[in-house]
């Protein structure tokens, strides 16, 4: 996956000045491998969900470009090589429905109408709802789940449409620390035993740092963008500084002005 | 027994059997779109929908297509217009209005608005409209049946175009059910998994408008979406199976018109709303026993979010 210069504003109607807009993102270069983990890391408001919504094609980029796998996001939708799994569940939970056919229903997108969801479809949601460790539950009403065995289907229902990205929106939030433990090891093992390109976007830092093998920090700017030679401690205490500095903005700068690693423009001197 | 009589006295049971067989097609089409209606909560848009109803009433009117005797169908007088093509005329304005507010809500609710501020302000346009119009156009139609609905108001050509709505109407949600069912469980997401949700969300829609049009004439404005709502909410009491709640809400909707005809025939009251009671009875019934099956069950409260 490829962002090349990306920028992307929200126009401001209530402004006085109509042409005036807020920057959500700019100039955005990122490159992420096939079946690489990247972690994207930023503070609320730093434009991660915009960055999301540029990579899904419900947005579009109004400079710069993005190639996912060759092709430009509204392409790469449409042949569903981005499996999606949201922040918060919005569905209607009180469906009449399965967790098995809330997967099946992903599976079966673009299927002519005429034609009924076959053996090995069936078969390969089963294998997703087993990866993901939701068999148990499979059959349950889908507004009988917790909220942890929701997110376990919402990430079957992703990987049911057989995408070669997956893409997950603040997966942590609202979980324990032990749940988390959990999420980051439910991350590997999709990793390993699918060899997806996965893409996690949060604010919070222990979640990209225990399930991926890249990150970047994201605040308007991509601001840190970490090699991929694995997130050593000296690493991550970087990616700490620069979340800090993120949040904080010109105070951390001032705080200590002679660090060694050249701070990167907080929002206010942007 | 009145019912006997009704439909089988060869004098008087062609005044019958149109309302009949209209109900029973309009049953089969709201049936399973009342399951959606209930689920995605579009039971206003519903009421939005069939009160624009009065605009093209009112529009109906002032062309002259209502008739001495008071009724939507009595035919035309003023425009020269043969009886069955003023009623297919005040059919395609009557349904124009419906499916233009369906789409003006939708439009709408995509663009800021909220959906139940877009339907309070259509909704109420579209009354003004047709009283306004209905007013200067100084007909003779009574605004009763215009809003209760009368079964002598229904015709065998409204038989016909009942029959081809719920045939198309079904075929069309059959066709359209994947998208509309991801669209109908989870908006935001369906679009990101490419279901095209604005092409499932416009079908919803108009399928709403033309079977309200549909029912308008036996149910009357008023009425006409009770049919778009209590079989779906009555099923949903008895059943967790999607599969389940459709079969149910079929049958619900079929005895309540079955039932509510009979009902009406007997006490000699207005079809529509004996219809409606035949179904509210339905829901009550069916609300009593999933309360006391869940009291049976277990004592934790239910835990669906």
């Amino acid at each position: 996956m490829e962002y090349r210069g990306v920028s992307f504003a929200y126009r401001n109607r209530r402004a006085a000045d109509p042409g005036e807009s807020r920057l959500a993102l700019e100039n955005v270069s990122l490159r992420v491998a096939a079946g690489q983990r990247l972690g994207i890391l930023g503070p609320n408001g730093g434009g991660k969900s915009t960055l999301l919504k540029l990579t899904l094609g419900l947005l579009d980029a109004h400079e710069g470009e993005i190639r996912i796998f060759g092709r430009a996001p509204r392409e790469a939708r449409r042949e569903r090589l981005v499996g999606y799994v949201p922040q918060r569940v919005e569905a209607e939970l009180s469906f009449p429905i399965t967790a098995r056919q809330v997967v099946e229903m992903s599976a079966t997108v673009g299927l002519p109408a005429w034609r009924g969801i076959d053996a090995s479809t069936r078969e390969h949601c089963r294998s997703m709802i087993e990866l993901v460790d939701a068999a148990a539950f499979a059959d349950a009403p889908v507004g009988r789940l917790s909220g942890g065995q929701l997110q376990r289907i919402m990430i079957a229902r992703a990987l049911a449409a057989r995408p070669r990205v997956l893409l997950l929106d603040e997966p942590t939030v609202g979980i324990d620390v032990s749940g988390q433990k959990r999420f980051a090891d439910l991350l590997v093992r999709l990793h390993d035993a699918l060899g997806l390109t996965i893409l996690v976007v949060s604010h919070d830092i222990r979640t990209v740092a225990s399930g991926c093998d890249m990150i970047a920090c994201l605040s308007r700017t991509l601001h840190a963008h970490v090699a991929p030679e694995g997130l050593t401690p000296g690493v991550l205490a970087d990616v700490f500084r620069h979340d800090v500095a993120a949040i904080f903005g010109e105070l951390h700068v001032h705080a200590h002005p002679a660090d060694a690693c050249p701070l990167p423009h907080g929002r206010g001197s942007g | 027994m009145n019912t006997f009589s009704y439909l089988t006295d060869p004098s008087i049971r062609g005044l019958y059997w149109p309302g009949v067989l209209t109900g029973i097609a309009i049953a089969l089409l709201c049936a399973p779109l009342s399951v959606l209606v209930v689920l995605k909560r579009l039971a206003f848009i519903g009421q939005g929908i069939s009160h624009a109803a009065f605009g093209g009433v009112g529009l109906a009117a002032v062309l002259g297509l209502f008739g001495a005797s008071g009724t939507l169908a009595a035919g035309a007088f003023g425009a020269g217009l043969s009886e069955s093509a003023a009623g297919l005329l005040q059919f395609v304005i009557i349904t124009a209005f419906c499916v233009g507010a369906a789409v003006l809500v939708g439009a709408m609710s995509g663009r800021g608005t909220r959906a139940d501020t877009a339907i309070g302000i259509v909704l109420v346009a579209s009354m003004a409209l047709g009283a306004v119009l209905f007013h200067r156009a100084r007909a003779n139609t009574s605004w009763e049946s215009i809003l209760f609905g009368s079964i002598l108001n229904v015709g065998f050509a409204d038989v016909l175009r009942a029959a081809i709505i719920g045939g198309a109407g079904l075929l069309a949600l059959w066709w359209g059910r994947r998208a509309v069912l991801f669209w109908a469980f989870d908006e935001p997401a369906a679009l990101a998994f490419g279901v095209r949700t604005t092409a499932a969300k416009y079908l919803v829609l108009t399928l709403l408008a033309i079977a309200t049009v549909a029912a308008m004439k036996l149910a009357g404005v008023v009425l006409a979406t009770a049919l778009l709502v209590l079989p779906g909410a009555t099923a949903l009491q008895l059943s967790a199976r999607l599969a389940r709640v459709m079969v149910l809400s079929v049958l619900v909707a079929l005895v309540g018109v079955v039932g509510g005809l009979v009902v009406s025939f007997e006490l000699n009251a207005q079809a529509g709303a004996c219809i409606v009671l035949c179904l509210v009875a339905q829901f009550a019934a069916a609300l009593l026993a999933g309360t006391l099956a869940t009291r049976a069950a277990a004592p934790s409260p239910g835990a669906s979010a």
